[in-house]
């Protein structure tokens, strides 16, 4: 076993101030790590990820402190777009592993204080699907209802195309049933019937059968698609609702501390109707806030980030955003508005192959320059901001990407996790892959990899490692308040996370240096008069706040976690 | 039971010739008694409260007087003993009056009081006290200025900004509620955004981010533009160059321009707008006759070929309008500087602007001559060492940052027929007028 050794721990949770036991609301003050099933480690030695290599693997992720796994789709698919494209809801692709395997990976995750959520792909299918096979075999068979057929190619035209690029419309026409089938996504993905009464029941029986095998949640992929209304969007409609609370419903009555994260790529205005009032989804992604934190840090100037902030709406109690630096998919630029997107194009990609659709197909450590100080204050908002975090695999190793690979995959690597052959992902033989590890002297896996990061103590690795720790110790970045507090220098971003603790009020002043060069700035903090702060990580007290103003100095990108302790 | 207003105002009256913006607001007539003009009690019991408008010749002053007994006092003057005023007597034991500015607890109360209870705050903060007005922060959240200095009739501020707020120009800080009593505007409560910052700020943030670029590797990155290139291409432009810095702040400066044209519009709106004259450009042509042929005789001659009949419209101005003026909040820019504002305030010395009317064009040239003095102190923080390249970028940043507020301005909805109805004369205009600031700059600075 090549897992880290560092922490004495081992396999023993560091933390316990969320056991395993009956929390319903866990996933409030959870650090989430997204995993690719078949890039992460290759337990049977074929070339491929598989969920025991994810067994295997589980003591690192103890030790690295994430509190919740996020499995991208690991069911049966032709692969044509990353296993979103699924073939078979009610097992698991051959070369990732069995039901069973995933039955064991819940017991050991659990046993480690893990939870496990999964991918579900809800608004479409595979076209090798056996339901969409039966569907396209005529007009009059039992699933000939359970897809969106038409006679022609002009209904709901004025609903947009996603992935323009390569779809020319949202209709494609079957030769074999000869009609045409609605797809919101790649034409290889017709979307499920939901007005059928039948393929909500069948998809309702999916969720039981995955929370039965024992996963404590599901991130609903593409959640916002599922119905279509002549004259809509075909976005966010009223009946998409309405069959998100019937799932909720059901899982709060037979399925007690599971939890459903939807990906919603709106404006978190549009995205809060997906809380509904605390019984639709439990979490939803916050998507704009992404390019905002690298927007900041670009401009050197924190009104990206404060601008959505204040553009965020509250959620009802029990709710929580997730919110992320880089995930499988793109730089999500969708949400940004037409100038923002140029501008982050103009930042971040000025190799076209970089593009993709409106997004970018960039790991985190290339999209900063592989600039330390930067990946830090990045995290550092990351673990600060409102909202679970979640983590990408291979960013805590500041692991790079491949912008050779077709799709989606160059940021789709194997997890590299010695300097051995394959990075240590796989024993199979290099040609047998399904990917190739990254080999380039910067992020390459001879010098970017775990058994480095966690031999090296002043590694990114370890150092997010404690920051997590710190984070964990005060509940309140995951469930306290958050309000930004002026500062006289635009460069500085400072907000307070506010909240009741045992004592009474407690507040975590958070500020950060967005600019490359030290700065300066005054802060207001009046109404803590008196308090004496107390830096975080480590313990170190700062002056106490008087009357006037509060004068911060940062570093380069610099950033400070300040409590407010009130003496006496 | 209050005391006499006549006790107050004996005591105010003194306290007023103590006080510095007093002196500066008299003028040069020959001395006149301080007169009680009104007054009302606000609060009776202890501590009391009471406002009081003096009068001095033509001058009117209001004071907030507050009273409480003397050892409960000295604990709320603690640091801000010139507050006090004197002994009176309120039917109780003895009692202390004094500035109620110096009075948190009073000045929640006038918070109530002046929003007719639509408003309570649980912590007040003074900005500044030395000037004509008491400017307060209530919570972070609401700012009321409150006026020391009086004008007769309507407050061309306070006008401003109730009409704007009217005509539904939200580019700005909210009215909350006015208080006008015996005829003059005592106060105005609007709300506050602490987190906005003024738009020089954001500019020299942007200029540090383009010319360390400039410096070359001063921040540790190698300049793309200096590394070999295989494609042979020559060098990007500085306007390229202004464009791929991280910083670039051409996006805000096009919303600016957007912002702009909201508020001229909303201005036409609000206090009317008429046509052009040729006297609507005299400034600019005294500005060029001045300059004399040295600086742009051809400039001058164009501009008497402007058709006054298609010079647009004359409105009520910003007329200070420069990256002091406008705050980038949360919510977008704002404008500030109608003189009333808290965030002028606090940012530069008090003064009441003059309603003046003008083309819009004046406004556009403030900001475009703004942004290039921004350029002009963003370099001269720079060592010589660098000056040459420095000084093409930030003519770079310049230029750009101009051409993106004009864009944003010109291309808002409406506001084409505000200025004159060839583009050529608009661009004419506002190079006249930046003479004339230029002109108007050099002549304060020599002054000073």
């Amino acid at each position: 076993m090549d897992s880290p050794t560092d922490p004495a721990d081992g396999a023993t949770r560091p933390h316990g101030w969320h056991a395993l036991d009956d929390d319903p609301r866990w996933y409030e003050r959870a650090v989430f790590y997204e995993l690719v099933p078949r890039g992460f480690y290759d337990a049977n030695g074929d070339g491929v990820g598989d969920i025991r290599g994810i067994v295997e693997k589980l003591d690192y992720l103890a030790w690295l402190g994430v509190d919740c796994l996020w499995l991208l789709p690991f069911y049966p698919s032709p692969l044509r777009d990353g296993g979103y494209d699924v073939a078979d809801y009610w097992s698991v692709a051959p070369d990732c592993g069995t039901v069973e395997d995933v039955r064991l990976l819940v017991t050991e995750a659990h046993r480690r204080g893990i939870r496990i959520i999964a991918d579900l792909v809800i608004n479409h299918t595979s076209d090798q699907h056996p339901w969409f096979v039966e569907s396209r075999s005529s007009r009059v068979n039992p699933k000939a209802d359970w897809y969106v057929w038409g006679d022609d190619d002009q209904r709901w035209s004025d609903i947009r195309v996603i992935f323009c690029d390569a779809e020319p419309s949202n209709w494609t026409f079957d030769p074999v049933r000869q009609q045409y089938y609605w797809h919101r996504f790649f034409h290889h993905q017709p979307d499920l019937n939901y007005e059928n009464p039948e393929v909500r029941d069948a998809i309702l029986a999916v969720v039981r059968f995955w929370l039965d095998v024992g996963l404590d949640g599901f991130r609903l992929d593409a959640a916002a698609y599922l119905y279509q209304r002549d004259g809509s969007s075909g976005e966010n409609l009223p009946e998409t609702h309405q069959f998100l609370q019937q799932m909720r419903k059901e899982i709060d009555r037979d399925y007690p501390n599971r939890m459903l994260l939807a990906e919603v790529n709106q404006w978190p205005a549009d995205v809060v109707d997906y809380f509904g009032d605390g019984d639709e989804c439990h979490m939803c992604f916050h998507f704009p806030l992404m390019p905002r934190m690298f927007m900041a840090v670009r401009r050197e100037q924190r009104f990206p980030i404060t601008e959505i902030l204040a553009q965020t709406p509250p959620i009802p109690d029990g709710c929580q955003w997730g919110i992320f630096l880089r995930n499988h998919d793109e730089l999500t630029l969708e949400m940004v508005t037409d100038e923002e997107r140029d501008y982050m194009y103009a930042e971040y990609a000025r190799d076209p192959r970089m593009r993709r659709n409106l997004g970018i197909r960039r790991r985190l450590a290339p999209l900063v320059d592989n600039d330390r100080g930067v990946a830090e204050l990045l995290h550092a908002l990351l673990l600060s901001l409102p909202g679970s975090p979640v983590l990408y695999y291979g960013d805590e190793l500041l692991m790079g990407d491949n912008i050779y690979l077709g799709d989606r995959d160059g940021v789709r690597t194997p997890m590299q996790w010695t300097p051995d052959r394959n990075g240590g992902f796989s024993r199979a033989d290099f040609a047998q892959l399904a990917l190739p590890p990254l080999m380039d002297p910067v992020y390459g896996y001879q010098a970017v990899n775990v058994e480095a990061g966690t031999r090296d103590p002043s590694s990114f690795l370890h150092w997010l490692q404690r920051m997590l720790a710190v984070r964990r110790q005060h509940p309140i970045f995951a469930t306290g308040g958050v309000e930004v507090l002026p500062a006289d220098n635009p460069s500085v971003l400072a907000y307070v996370r506010t909240g009741t603790g045992e004592t009474g009020e407690r507040a975590v002043l958070c500020v950060s240096n967005l600019s490359r060069f030290a700065q300066a700035a005054e802060l207001s903090l009046a109404r803590w008069e008196g308090a004496v702060p107390v830096e975080l990580i480590g313990r170190a007290q700062f002056p106490a706040v008087g009357p006037d103003a509060y004068v911060v100095t940062l570093g380069p990108h610099g950033f400070y976690w300040l409590e407010l302790e009130v003496v006496g | 039971m209050a005391p006499e207003p006549a006790e107050l105002a004996r005591l105010a009256a003194s306290y007023l010739e103590r006080q510095v913006w007093f002196q500066s607001a008299i003028d040069a007539t020959p001395a006149a008694p301080i007169e009680l003009v009104s007054a009302r009690t606000l609060r009776p019991s202890r501590p009391g409260l009471a406002r009081l408008i003096l009068g001095r010749g033509e001058q009117r002053f209001q004071v907030l007087v507050g009273w409480r007994p003397p050892p409960e006092l000295s604990k709320v003057l603690r640091g801000r003993e010139s507050a006090l005023l004197g002994p009176v007597g309120d039917g109780q034991s003895s009692a202390l009056a004094y500035d109620a500015v110096a009075d948190d607890d009073l000045l929640l109360e006038l918070l109530v009081h002046v929003t007719g209870g639509k408003e309570s705050a649980a912590r007040v903060r003074r900005v500044s006290s030395l000037v004509s007005h008491a400017s307060l922060v209530y919570d972070e959240r609401l700012f009321m200025k409150c006026y020391r200095v009086l004008e007769s009739g309507a407050r061309p501020e306070v006008e401003v900004v109730l009409r704007l707020d009217k005509v539904g120009f939200n580019a700005l800080l909210a009215p909350v509620a006015h208080w006008r009593d015996d005829g003059f505007d005592l106060a105005l409560v609007r709300e506050f955004l602490p987190s906005a910052l003024e738009g020089r700020l954001l500019a020299l943030t942007s200029l540090r981010d383009l010319l360390a670029h400039a410096a070359g590797g001063e921040d540790g990155r190698a300049r793309e533009r200096d590394a070999p290139r295989d494609d042979g291409a020559t060098v990007p432009d500085a306007d390229a160059e202004c464009a791929s810095a991280g910083g670039d702040l051409a996006s805000e400066m096009r919303r600016l321009g957007a912002t702009t044209a909201r508020l001229h519009l909303a201005l036409a709106t609000a206090f009317g707008d008429r046509p052009a004259s040729a006297s609507s450009f005299a400034e600019a042509h005294s500005a060029l006759d001045e300059a004399g042929g040295n600086v742009a005789p051809e400039l001058a001659a164009r501009l008497g070929t402007i058709d006054p009949a298609a010079a647009g419209r004359t409105i009520r101005l910003h007329g200070d309008y420069h990256l002091r003026r406008v705050m980038r909040s949360e919510v977008g820019w704002l404008v500030a500087g109608f003189s009333d504002d808290p965030l002028y305030a606090a940012v530069d010395a008090d003064g009441s602007l003059p309603g003046r009317r003008g083309s819009p064009v004046e406004d556009l040239a403030d900001m475009c001559f703004s942004i290039r003095q921004i350029a002009r102190e963003a370099l001269s923080q720079r060592p010589g060492a660098e000056a040459a390249d420095a000084t093409r970028l930030a003519s770079a940043w310049e230029r750009r940052n101009q051409a993106a507020f004009l864009e944003g301005y010109v291309t808002t909805h409406g506001v084409r027929r505000l200025l004159p109805r060839e583009p050529s004369a608009t661009e004419l205009l506002l190079a006249a007028f930046e003479i004339a600031r230029e002109l108007r700059y050099e002549a304060t600075s020599a002054e000073a």
